[in-house]
């Protein structure tokens, strides 16, 4: 039970999120490879047009989109039986060829492909969308270039006309990136500060109520001792925890290392010492272990959101990117993934190391003659 | 570092002495300028109605509330500014058993006593020992999660005396156990007694008051009602019984109501 809460749990929403993010799209004109996350969506295909040009440009799409996993290709009669199955759920677009769509071609006149994607959907509707344009700027490209050959024999590359300056990748790492090279580091540092932060927390509580805190405060040691010996415990078993969920995503997920263990050891101590004050401060405060775990929880599930673990921090509104930036989490996700992914020395990730002190100095100051009050109120 | 007892307070007669000492939560008083003097080597039943204070003004006497007002001594220390010398010189048997259920009797020990820095081996042989005075050597290896609430009790109340404290704090002991284990534990107190041990004890049942202790002092309200020994106290009311006295001195009506008072106004109090 406690495993799956803290080892399986964590892992379990890593590969969700991990599947929900549609890759960087591998699209390349040169080879035509577009590439998906989505394979073979299902969509129909809408003639209106019967002339010879729209019935190839039909039967390439519907090639392209089948030799390259996007979509299975139905056909649909109307605009109105292909939007009804729409509705219904079966297909996740339409694309229709319009009327005159092969008089304008042959009339050397631009022609344009509609298309009708399921709404209700935000990520599959842009995904079948971007989609299907990619496949048809293949097929137009394709055209241009016969139409440049035929203009101008072989005098100039067609390439030169239709795309004269192209962006290549050189890229950072060598190796894939994914989804989840980015997750995981995220995850790591969530697990360690969350996990020691509840543990503390529940620990301290759970010897209130048992009573053997009364035994420890009894005792001539000061309450510091017994305020460090919480945190030590509880950030091993973070670190223990953080290395395995690691671990697992390397066997499950193909997440690769590319800095020192040291550094991220260094770095994980370091974002649990920030954030475990804030345990030990509510830990004070709260009158039970429930009400302390409650605590933990309402602080820790947004701090999940806003701290760039689960998505980049860029994607919020400028002030939740503040909030985001006030946790220690963030600072620790930043500089794992820096570790991780980039190889990171101590000083290039020093800004994040230096903000995670300041924590570990501010919470403490404000938590250690807190604990001592609320134990001897 | 050698223990000093300050000029103020040099080796009295009294282990412990308070001098208006009240406690206040909220708007509630819980222990209300009570003067205490307890003698070295007695036991001092101290017996209230739930409610009255009692534990509020141990907890106090163990530096683990501060007091609202007033001052306090124990073994020639103030309890406020000699907190850690305090807590050398006493022991604490407490309402709720201060024990790990996860760990054995004799690690539970050892933890325990490695608090007060005695030394491993010696700490060891100290925890056989006691274990077997308490007929419990069997169970040292045991989880004490596993136990019945009397040996429980028993290795809570050697918990307490390790590191053979001066004055021992002993909160309701046998509040829960079994005829056979309220004995034994009643001649525990005695027998540490014998080792000399001043005992704060206590304690609902009136006949262990008047078995145990050298002297009472009935406390309600906050306030000391009475302190006299339980002979002394039986003669005055001219009764055969110090539940008479008791009664008598408190009234008969139920403290329910008192009790809730403290949970609901303190419950920052109790942790």
């Amino acid at each position: 039970m406690l495993l799956f809460f803290f080892i399986l749990f964590p892992i379990l929403l890593m590969s969700m999120f991990g599947y929900i993010y549609p890759p960087v799209p591998k699209s390349n004109l040169n080879t035509g490879s577009i590439g998906t996350a989505f394979p073979n969506l299902p969509v129909s295909l809408v003639k209106m047009d019967d002339g010879q040009t729209a019935n190839l440009i039909a039967a390439q799409f519907i090639q392209i989109s089948q030799q390259q996993g996007l979509f299975t290709v139905s056909e649909s009669a109307s605009y109105q039986a292909a939007r009804n199955q729409l509705v219904l759920g079966n297909i996740k677009g339409i694309v229709i060829i319009p009327q005159g769509f092969s008089d304008a071609l042959v009339a050397g006149q631009p022609a344009t492909v509609q298309v009708t994607v399921d709404e209700t959907n935000p990520t599959t509707a842009s995904v079948v969308q971007s989609e299907i344009s990619a496949v048809f700027n293949l097929i137009g490209s394709s055209m241009s270039a016969q139409n440049i050959h035929n203009m101008d024999g072989d005098r100039v590359n067609p390439a030169f006309i239709m795309q004269p300056i192209s962006v290549t990748r050189i890229p950072l790492i060598n190796g894939v990136s994914s989804s989840f090279q980015f997750l995981a580091p995220g995850f790591m540092a969530l697990t360690v500060i969350t996990g020691s932060l509840q543990g503390v927390a529940t620990a301290i509580s759970r010897e209130k109520e048992q009573g053997t805190m009364d035994g420890l405060l009894v005792a001539p040691i000061p309450h510091r001792s017994i305020i460090l010996g919480k945190v030590a415990a509880q950030t091993v078993r973070g670190l223990i925890q953080g290395f395995l969920i690691l671990g697992l995503s390397m066997v499950l997920f193909g997440v690769q290392i590319y800095g020192s263990p040291i550094i991220m050891l260094i770095v994980m101590v370091l974002g649990t010492a920030s954030f475990v004050g804030v345990g030990i401060i509510m830990t004070a405060i709260a009158p039970d272990q429930e009400t302390a775990q409650m605590m933990t929880l309402i602080l820790q599930f947004p701090m999940m959101f806003i701290s760039g673990i689960l998505f980049p921090i860029d994607q919020l509104p400028g002030w939740m990117q503040y909030i985001g930036k006030a946790m220690p989490l963030y600072y620790a996700a930043d500089a794992l993934r820096k570790v991780i992914i980039l190889n990171a020395s101590l000083v290039a990730i020093m800004p994040d190391v230096l903000i995670l002190i300041v924590y570990t100095f501010l919470t403490m100051t404000i938590a250690i003659p807190l604990f001592d009050k609320a134990m001897r109120r | 570092m050698t223990l000093q007892r300050t000029e103020l307070a040099p080796l009295s007669e009294y282990a412990i002495e308070t001098h208006g000492l009240t406690k206040k939560f909220g708007s509630f008083t819980a222990v209300d300028h009570v003067d205490l003097a307890v003698r070295r080597g007695e036991i001092y039943g101290f017996l209230g109605p739930n409610g009255a204070g009692k534990t509020t003004a141990i907890r106090m006497l163990c530096t683990l509330l501060s007091p609202t007002s007033g001052s306090a001594s124990v073994d020639g220390y103030d309890i406020v500014k000699q907190g850690n010398d305090v807590r050398k010189k006493i022991g604490l048997v407490s309402e709720k058993m201060i024990m790990y259920p996860r760990l054995t009797a004799l690690e539970n020990l050892m933890f325990f006593g490695r608090l007060y820095r005695i030394e491993r081996n010696a700490l060891r042989k100290k925890s056989e020992e006691l274990l077997e005075m308490v007929k419990l050597t069997p169970f040292k290896d045991k989880l004490v999660g596993g136990f019945s609430s009397g040996m429980r009790q028993r290795v809570n109340v050697i918990r307490a005396i390790l590191h053979d404290p001066d004055i021992l704090f002993l909160d309701e002991p046998t509040t829960g156990l079994d005829p056979q284990s309220t004995r034994f534990v009643r001649d525990l107190v005695k027998g540490l007694k014998q080792r000399g041990h001043t005992i704060v004890l206590t304690t609902h049942i009136m006949e262990e008051a008047d078995e145990l202790s050298d002297r009472v002092c009935i406390i309600d309200h906050g306030k000391i009602m009475a302190v006299d020994t339980p002979q002394a106290l039986k003669d005055k009311y001219n009764t055969s019984s110090l539940l008479e006295v008791f009664l008598g001195l408190t009234g008969r009506e139920l403290r329910d109501s008192a009790n809730e008072r403290i949970s609901m106004r303190a419950p920052m109090g109790r942790m």
